[in-house]
């Protein structure tokens, strides 16, 4: 077990059946408890993604992620009983409850997710542009759907990052669907990777179910990124296992057929590189699931037990109603006042 | 910190430059750009030899184009840079030469920046500064001419200010962009060229401070905005004729000072709202409800609401001075709501 390639490897591995795992648990108390009173989006198939950024992200990069956030909340490294506390809406939440799961963050790790459709992109542009004038090497990560590129404030953030050559890496989930409506049904042509280039971000197309690819890509890129090469775009092809919302399928919804499904589960990424860690014995294998089992399972215990925020204290933080420090440095005084009797001005022409 | 009894904080020790509005505008500026280096300001020409109407001249030549620069006609996306910037840091102020065309980053601003901080559970900052222009006069139409502050200020977490004096215009300013929360800044152009002697140090004026522009005791004369200048004619016309209003500057549509407002109330026992925007679910309507709320059968007549038609805003000349509501407007509310007597009945 001293070889380097192997450990990165059951990292990795470590990472994605974690994200999978919290999901299958968190499905399966979501209904009939109730007690998870959020909608919240799944990403059972999608983990191999989330767990390639792990190992490559610093905390004071800034991560965010669409809706389906639940794999690059924990990719980022902020604490698994904050999420779950979040979904429970308790006061132990890593939003104090107000977020649930679709506007998840963790200030303290710079991630952050919203529902808004495209949102994702807005914080890691501004903060990629914070990063760029403080002239520090953090990386800013954008992570959207196929579905963001219905939305047209997608190309003005896409021209502003390439213009200003910013250090942000923005990774496209192509997942064929946004909610139910297929890509084809939503798009005349359905080239998304090629869109980004032509604002003039360099582009990657990859199979985003191979997470040792995956991982490979942004451990060249993220480097580069750092030190000043500018943005870059990453599509990949991949494919959610559950439903668009909620513990369910979405079987009957009519909008996709069994056999796809079928077709992408013989292609599930954790399965896929749990075949490739075949060196390992089994019963260490086995002894690293059981731990991350009881990671969860002792998460959501914790989240159950946890009390919910008092109303009062959650209003009180709709403003800061506070100033920079420079403020103080000015003392009481006073200014003569407006004198009266002047009209408007009839300005123009302009 | 600001508190209530620092209302404008400057040094009187220091001089006074007479300027006008725009100029104010580009005095806070260039302090807020020399007080902290995370300050930037950028919208469409403000780099250009204009300078947005004087606001931003000069200033590319002092701090640089990675601190003041022009932009592509993107309102949107410009706003997502100034909501991920001030998450990360810094300080922007974006800058809209017309109010109507901030439309596009409604989602960018109610969604993402407004709640920022609820979202984060209390634990981050969101200290954006958005300058809109609002145009009146010389026939600037439905296009150029919104002045959407009870819009805006109807969403939690925003702070809306609006300015009516070139030396509240620089003290506003200043607080706002080194405020904590997202603010959006509204300047009516029609009170550009307005003259004023402003100090010369920097100063901060607390948001959710009002200002008794004018003390009286007959009737209380609630304003903001390019209203200010018509309600100190129309008190003077009143003073003609002994009525003593009471200007009260709010300065901020929010936070509002509720407290100066009844507190002016509670003395005159008369309310008249004069607001330069359309008149249903607008902030007179807003400050009218709370004081009858707090007030009650103490007032000694209606209040009463001084306002835009509820109606888009013309174009041609006549039409628009036909529009907007004036100061013999003000004093014609001011002198019915003196008239009436209700505690008679």
């Amino acid at each position: 077990m001293n070889d380097a390639p192997l450990r990165t490897r059951l990292r990795l591995y470590r990472m994605m059946y974690l994200i999978r795992r919290t999901e299958e648990l968190l499905m399966a108390e979501y209904h009939p408890a109730d007690e998870m009173r959020c909608p919240m989006h799944f990403c059972v198939g999608q983990e191999a993604m989330p767990a390639a950024l792990a190992p490559v992200v610093r905390r004071d990069d800034v991560l965010m992620s669409h809706y389906r956030s639940h794999g690059y909340y924990l990719a980022k490294g902020a604490p698994l009983d904050a999420m779950v506390a979040e979904f429970y809406g308790k006061n132990t939440g890593a939003n104090s409850g107000v977020a649930g799961s679709m506007e998840l963050g963790s200030h303290d790790h710079n991630f952050y997710s919203g529902a808004i459709v495209g949102g994702s992109l807005f914080i890691p542009l501004g903060a990629a542009f914070s990063q760029k004038y403080r002239g520090v090497d953090d990386i800013s990560i954008s992570v959207i759907g196929d579905g963001v590129f219905d939305e047209g404030i997608t190309y003005e953030v896409f021209n502003l990052a390439a213009l200003h050559r910013l250090p942000l890496l923005i990774i496209c989930e192509n997942n064929k669907y946004a909610a139910h409506t297929a890509i084809e049904r939503r798009q005349a042509v359905t080239l998304l990777a090629e869109r980004a280039k032509a604002f003039g971000l360099p582009i990657d197309k990859l199979d985003g179910n191979d997470a040792e690819l995956l991982l490979a890509t942004v451990e060249r890129l993220v480097p580069q990124i750092r030190v000043g090469k500018g943005p870059h775009f990453i599509e990949i092809e991949t494919y959610r296992f559950c439903g668009h919302v909620g513990p369910g399928t979405d079987e009957g919804a009519g909008y996709r057929t069994a056999d796809e499904v079928e077709r992408w589960k013989a292609r599930d990424p954790v399965v896929a590189l749990r075949k490739k860690l075949d060196v390992v014995p089994p019963a260490e294998l086995e002894q690293l699931e059981r731990e991350v089992d009881a990671e969860v399972h002792g998460a959501i215990a914790k989240a159950k037990r946890a009390d919910f925020a008092d109303i009062r204290a959650i209003i009180a933080n709709n403003w800061a109603g506070e100033y920079a420090a420079v403020v103080d440095r000015f003392t009481s005084g006073t200014v003569p006042l407006f004198q009266a009797g002047q009209s408007e001005a009839r300005p123009g022409p302009f | 910190m600001l508190s209530r009894d620092t209302t404008l904080v400057a040094s009187s020790a220091q001089g006074t430059t007479r300027l006008s509005f725009a100029q104010a505008i580009n005095a806070a500026l260039r302090q807020a750009l020399e007080l902290d280096p995370g300050v930037f300001v950028y919208g469409i020409g403000a780099d250009g030899p204009a300078g947005i109407f004087g606001t931003t001249a000069g200033l590319v030549e002092k701090f640089g184009p990675k601190r003041v620069f022009d932009t592509p006609i993107a309102e949107a996306g410009l706003s997502a840079l100034a909501a991920g910037a001030a998450s990360n840091g810094l300080r922007p102020v974006l800058v809209h030469q017309r109010l109507d065309f901030m439309l596009y980053s409604v989602d960018q601003v109610v969604n993402w920046m407004a709640p920022w901080r609820f979202m984060s559970g209390g634990r981050a900052k969101m200290p954006v500064t958005i300058r809109a222009i609002i145009g009146k006069g010389w026939g600037q139409g439905p296009q150029h001419t919104k002045s959407l502050h009870a819009w805006f200020a109807h969403v939690p977490g925003l702070q809306v200010v609006m300015p009516g004096s070139p030396a509240d215009a620089k003290g506003l300013l200043l607080s706002s962009v080194m405020s904590d929360d997202p603010t959006l800044f509204i300047e009516g152009r029609s009170l550009f060229s307005m003259q004023e002697d402003v100090p010369d140090a920097p100063y901060f004026i607390r948001l959710g401070e009002a200002l008794v522009r004018r003390s009286g005791h007959d009737v209380t004369l609630v304003t903001m905005g390019s209203m200010i200048p018509l309600s100190l004619q129309a008190a003077d016309t009143l003073a003609t004729s002994t009525i003593s209003a009471e200007v009260v500057d709010i300065r901020c549509l929010m936070p509002l000072d509720v407290e100066s407002i009844i507190a002016s109330v509670r003395k005159t026992g008369r309310l008249v709202v004069a607001e330069p925007g359309w008149r249903m679910y607008g902030a007179a309507a807003e400050i009218i409800a709370t004081v009858a709320e707090a007030l009650g059968r103490d007032m000694r007549s209606r209040p009463r609401r001084v306002t835009w038609p509820q109606s888009a805003v013309p174009t041609g000349s006549r039409l628009e001075e036909q529009f907007y509501p004036t100061s013999e407007d003000i004093v014609a509310a001011c002198r019915a709501s003196v008239t009436e007597d209700l505690t008679e009945e």
